[in-house]
């Protein structure tokens, strides 16, 4: 981890923007699952500009990764005035926006967020493929956030636990 | 071990990363089963005492800010106007909540940033005490100083407090 970019994610870290459920969102998305501690959840509301549906807001929660959390703060004021499809199609990197690129074992914080952005937007696009998905990666992470939108925070009451056992 | 330093200082992955960007997710961090001496090794050859000070100092610092739950239960016979800020996610709070408290979302964080009073007191609540300090410092990094996070979060609310809020865990 090289000292400009732990600067970087340390700034980003001290304003996180976006953060907390948006009311009345249009769209959420929830990737990973709280249970390992690397979840991330996405909320977000369009607005009509000129004839195109664009992203007039979004919003983040995030439990665990503090790099995850950094991502999600840049991404979320990088997508505003997007279309849904133009925000798909950004790279992890582009993400990322000016905490450049990341270290490889840091690549998988972005993808995070890149999953929930997916989760959120892809009704959007009508189940067309995201573009700008990683395509070479041997089977990523991304890809388990990405299957199942819903159930990602199962809460299992103690006492039903012992009901079962 | 790894996990016997986490149980130990509960706020350990935090100071870590803070300061030497070691942990964060489970795909950058360390595994529980790893020793504190294996994690300082492939990070930079850091220097195991001097982790382990940091760790220390970090925990005593947390403290402060923790608040046992019986001491949340009768401050808040005392004082009605504290802001118990639930910072887990919605299913959670649906399920299980401590009466009075409020999720955290957009317009509440604008809403106690726009405030800006430390007059009010804002006590954060998580699950099991693992994030809530995390919360609790961006509050304090923004100039709140009234700020306590509830040691154990509602999972010890529930064994200490108020057994009536059932106690649970996250499944997948």
């Amino acid at each position: 981890m090289n000292d400009d970019l732990q600067k970087k994610i340390t700034d980003a870290m001290a304003n996180p923007q976006n953060m907390g459920e948006l009311p009345n969102a249009d769209a959420v998305g929830t990737v990973g699952n709280s249970e390992c501690g690397e979840m991330l959840r996405m909320w977000i509301k369009y607005k009509e500009d000129r004839g195109r549906k664009i992203i007039d807001k979004a919003t983040f929660q995030s439990f665990g990764c503090e790099t995850a959390i950094a991502v999600a703060s840049l991404a979320t004021e990088l997508i505003k005035g997007k279309t849904a499809e133009e925000a798909l199609s950004m790279k992890t990197d582009q993400l990322a926006g000016e905490l450049g690129p990341l270290p490889p074992m840091k690549i998988h914080c972005a993808e995070l967020v890149q999953g929930a952005l997916r989760s959120a937007l892809e009704p959007e696009t009508e189940s067309k493929p995201a573009a700008g998905t990683p395509a070479s990666q041997s089977p990523s992470l991304l890809d388990s956030f990405s299957k199942p939108k819903e159930g990602s925070v199962k809460v299992v009451f103690l006492n039903e636990d012992k009901k079962n056992t | 071990m790894m996990r016997e330093v986490l149980e130990l200082y509960p706020g350990a992955q935090r100071a870590l990363f803070k300061r030497y960007h070691i942990g964060g997710c489970s795909q950058c961090g360390f595994q529980p089963t790893e020793t504190l001496a294996q994690v300082c090794q492939r990070n930079g050859e850091l220097n195991v005492n001097e982790v382990l000070q940091h760790i220390r100092t970090s925990h005593e610092q947390d403290a402060k800010i923790l608040i046992e739950p019986k001491a949340l239960a009768e401050w808040l016979r005392r004082d009605t106007t504290i802001r118990l800020l639930d910072v887990r996610s919605r299913e959670e709070f649906e399920a299980v909540h401590i009466e009075g408290s409020v999720l955290m979302s957009q317009p509440m964080m604008r809403e106690i940033m726009a405030e800006g009073t430390n007059s009010r007191a804002l006590v954060i609540i998580d699950h099991e005490g693992k994030q809530g300090l995390d919360a609790a410092a961006y509050f304090m990094g923004h100039g709140l100083t009234n700020v306590r996070c509830l040691r154990g979060g509602i999972d010890a609310w529930s064994q200490e407090v108020d057994p009536k809020v059932p106690r649970y865990r996250l499944g997948s």
